[in-house]
């Protein structure tokens, strides 16, 4: 490690000698049915953790309607052949377990945590809602009622808001446009359209089941095997999907949030997937960027200038097509000097090279918050789930720390370069359209939208 | 049935320093915890949110490591960190990688020792501090509520009603004197704990405790003003525009017994019973049965967190073809038919194994994925300041698996009574579609 005495006062302490980052060894199996299994054992606390994933999710179905696959997901832990919406949630209680059900573009996913000594009954309700879901009538029109309630709500929030114009933008025809369905959507969801998901989804073929906790991997694997060992079912067929729009030049799109105090800038363009050799240059790139509390972005315009409270920018890894953004909640009057900055900070990276001491710093940063998740059963699985879903070589935990020291100042600029699109940035700001539409209209001609996604007259 | 046990030592240094230590060299990594006893709740009168804006000002700059270099010195050694502030204490953390252990423990005795900021930082941390209650209330949907609703509505002693969060004139007041007085008051070594936990040893980490915070001087025990209610003859109600929001809420809320009484332990459970997800009796009656709501939760925030008086508030988004009427009737058939009938011995069993299970993860848990043992850090921390125990951390649930039936419908009766309620309506402006402008 280098120096820093000429940064800090000499009274700092020096860094001392780095202890090995170890990851737990995975037991892998795949099942005569197709599912494949992944246990780790972490003994921290009397419990595990769990996912069972399906590679599928919303993207897949979205030619039929939009968010059909979440709402499959909800509708799944309301009933099964054997127990009643009522039974199921009781149950959970009884084995001190939580449970979630959720889709998203490319995967769906039942995510469990439960003591130990209630493992088997915790494994043989999550087999029983991924296999004999039986989507009750009564059940199924209270959730969409409710969903409709929830579609109605989020289009009071300025991150939603500023999310689903972003991603109208930057994937047009593809179905990552799409982020959530119209009211007019949810109220023509048929049961037995979700039916027809789950049984294209939840499959074994389809599937991987993450565990991580207080277990032994054996005798789990063994209890895994009777449980879910007589279930079948093949994957569903890949679809393609259209390709993302070009986007050519700086567009401004305004979404009028009539009386907001506070203007919701996002900022994105289009980047690249987990498996892209770029993806760890991209990564430090980023975090030395707008990813850290120590990054320039958030030096400049909030503990330098005040301007917003939490900017941050992001890569977002979606299994096709990825993006960057960035983000900040800024004052009403300072939404143009914020972008200036934003962008300013942007095309630094592009044009003048990271010196030396910043790349050290931003490596350390990246290298050691990546072992924080060694500590609980929900940080391993977590770090485990993603080399698994994005299909990465099987040491990817074990090299990441030498990938991230062996990047250099040159990469960060080539990075930046070719994924810190500035030329073709696309540029979302949410508020009062009296208090922002001057300030907004410096970066380019806006497109004006109410915040019911309706364009309205520039 | 398993039970966890954390290994814990203590110590306190000669000027009042409390330093608990709770190793497990499992992974390579080391959280360090500061806890001062003072939280917004006591923070001075006129100067509502200060607590708040200070915790801010610790980020600005000590004696030897100016602006920038706090979040710099954490973030380059491959840690992370941040501060909360909460009722009755504030807390400043980080989690590294464990060769970075000492590099932390000399920022924080150095910002301990001495705090070095001045008008500009002030006046920049205030700039971000009022676009952090934009964002977090006043641009959002239901926005504070109910926790900067409730509390003017139910108390009376300014210690109680304030807005935690601060209004904007009394920000715009805060100067650096305050700011000083402030740490000069409340920011000493006998009013704080200092916490290790993972990859550290015992004796490594009280050297170290002693050669980095040993010489900072104590001070006065800090005054603490009387946080004490009058007492409540009848049910209080307030109303609260909701300015973007579709639905109507109310928030009720009933004042919780003291802590670590046998009749906190029974309301604990049957704060479980009523808000314990969607087998809870909120939920389960007014979301999934008599479909009313859109949402029914809520319960006591942060049990183990406070030392002063509090709630246990349920928080109802209803239909809008629901008045406000029918659904708080609704809500009162659910406590009714406690009072009547308690809760049956099995779902008492249920709730213990729940309530066991969600405690060890408490204790294991990190905040926001990477800050691991954030609750343990927690607990060791309020009950070394609060009840002046830190093993209380492997005794506590005892009492929670020790409730009876009849307790559970004794503090039901006791305490869920219109005197001791608080009913926060917050009604929408706008039924939902808005015209452009």
């Amino acid at each position: 490690m280098a120096s820093r005495a000429p940064e800090f006062s000499p009274a700092v302490p020096a860094l001392t000698a780095e202890r090995a980052v170890t990851w737990p060894k995975r037991t892998r199996a795949r099942l005569a049915n197709g599912l494949e299994v992944v246990l780790a054992e972490a003994h921290s606390i009397p419990k595990f953790h769990g996912e069972l994933y399906f590679r599928a999710g919303n993207a897949l179905v979205s030619d039929r309607s939009t968010g059909l696959a979440e709402m499959t997901a909800t509708l799944v832990r309301t009933g099964t052949a054997k127990r009643t919406s009522r039974q199921i949630e009781e149950d959970l209680r009884r084995l001190g377990a939580d449970l979630g059900s959720s889709s998203g573009q490319d995967t769906s996913a039942i995510g469990f945590a439960g003591l130990s000594e209630f493992s088997e009954p915790l494994l043989q309700l999550v087999n029983e809602l991924a296999r004999e879901a039986s989507f009750p009538d009564n059940e199924f029109e209270r959730e969409r009622r409710q969903k409709l309630e929830e579609v109605k709500l989020e289009r009071t929030s300025p991150g939603f808001l500023a999310s689903e114009r972003l991603r109208k933008i930057l994937y047009g025809a593809h179905p990552y446009a799409l982020v959530s369905p119209s009211e007019a959507q949810v109220a023509a969801y048929k049961r037995d359209d979700l039916q027809t998901v789950y049984r294209e989804i939840y499959t074994p073929e389809n599937a991987l089941l993450m565990l991580v906790g207080d277990f032994d991997p054996q005798t789990m694997l063994k209890t895994i095997e009777k449980t879910f060992g007589t279930w079948s079912g093949r994957k569903p067929a890949p679809k393609e999907f259209p390709a993302p729009p070009k986007l050519q030049g700086r567009r401004v799109y305004l979404v009028h949030n009539p009386g907001s105090v506070q203007t919701q800038i996002l900022i994105g363009c289009h980047a690249i997937t987990r498996k892209h050799p770029d993806w760890i240059k991209l990564g430090l790139t980023n975090s030395l960027y707008g990813g850290a509390f120590n990054s320039r972005l958030v030096m400049n315009i909030r503990e330098d200038k005040g301007y917003t409270y939490s900017p941050r920018s992001s890569v977002h890894p979606l299994r096709q097509h990825g993006y960057f953004s960035v983000s900040a909640a800024v004052r009403n009057d300072v939404v143009a000097a914020s972008l200036t900055e934003i962008f300013y900070e942007i095309d630094k990276l592009r044009s003048v090279p990271v010196p030396d001491t910043e790349l050290a710093d931003a490596q350390n940063y990246l290298t050691g918050v990546f072992s924080m998740g060694l500590a609980t059963q929900e940080g391993l699985l977590s770090q485990f789930s993603t080399v698994e879903l994005n299909e990465l070589p099987a040491d990817y935990l074990e090299t990441y720390r030498d990938k991230v020291r062996a990047v250099a100042s040159a990469d960060l600029m080539a990075a930046a370069r070719k994924y810190f699109d500035s030329a073709n940035m696309q540029i979302v700001v949410v508020g009062d359209r009296a208090q922002i539409e001057e300030q907004a209209a410096l970066f380019g001609n806006p497109e004006i939208f109410d915040n019911q996604g309706n364009r309205l007259a520039s | 049935m398993s039970s966890l046990q954390i290994p814990i030592e203590h110590s306190t240094l000669k000027n009042g320093l409390r330093v608990i230590i709770a190793p497990d060299a499992t992974a390579p990594v080391v959280t360090v915890g500061v806890y001062y006893k003072i939280g917004f709740r006591l923070e001075p009168q006129g100067r509502s949110g200060f607590a708040h804006l200070f915790e801010h000002m610790m980020f600005q700059g000590s004696e030897n490591a100016p602006k920038m270099q706090h979040i710099k010195l954490i973030n380059s050694s491959g840690g992370v960190l941040n501060g909360s502030t909460m009722y009755d204490v504030t807390n400043y953390y980080e989690a590294v990688p464990s060769n970075g252990l000492e590099r932390v423990l000399w920022l924080e005795a150095d910002r301990m020792r001495a705090l070095k900021v001045d008008d500009e930082n002030l006046r920049n941390q205030r700039d971000v501090v009022k676009e952090e209650v934009r964002v977090n209330v006043l641009n959002q949907p239901y926005g504070g509520f109910p926790w900067l609703d409730m509390p003017p509505v139910a108390f009376r002693n300014w210690a109680n009603a304030h807005n935690f969060y601060g209004d904007f004139h009394d920000l715009d007041a805060a100067n650096l004197a305050d700011v000083q007085t402030f740490f000069k008051t409340y920011y000493v070594p006998n009013n704080a704990v200092l916490l290790m936990l993972g990859d550290v040893t015992p004796k490594d980490g009280f050297a170290f405790a002693e050669k980095y915070f040993g010489s900072i001087p104590a001070g006065a025990a800090p005054p603490f003003a009387d946080p004490t209610e009058p007492p409540q003859s009848e049910e209080r109600r307030g109303r609260v525009e909701e300015k973007f929001g579709t639905l109507p809420a109310m928030a009720v809320a009933y004042v919780m017994p003291a802590r670590r009484t046998p009749d906190w332990y029974a309301m604990a459970l049957l704060d479980q019973a009523l808000h314990g997800g969607r087998a809870g009796r909120a939920h389960r009656e007014l979301v999934l049965e008599k479909q009313i709501a859109v949402e029914a939760e809520g319960g006591i925030d942060d049990i183990f967190g406070y030392n002063g008086p509090a709630q246990m508030t349920t928080r109802i988004l209803h239909k809008p073809e629901y008045s406000d009427v029918a659904t708080l009737a609704a809500f009162d058939a659910i406590l009714r038919e406690v009072q009547q009938n308690g809760i049956p011995e099995d779902e008492l069993q249920h709730l213990k194994v729940k309530w066991r299970s969600d405690y060890y993860s408490t204790l294991e848990g990190g905040r926001g994925g990477y800050m691991p043992r954030y609750g343990l850090m927690h607990l060791l921390a309020c009950f070394t300041l609060f009840d002046n125990d830190p093993s209380l951390v492997n005794t506590i649930l005892d009492g929670f698996l020790a409730v009876k039936r009849e307790d559970i419908q004794r503090v039901a009766k006791k305490y869920l009574v219109p005197e001791n309620r608080a009913i926060v309506f917050r009604a929408p402006v706008n039924s939902g579609v808005k015209e452009a402008a």
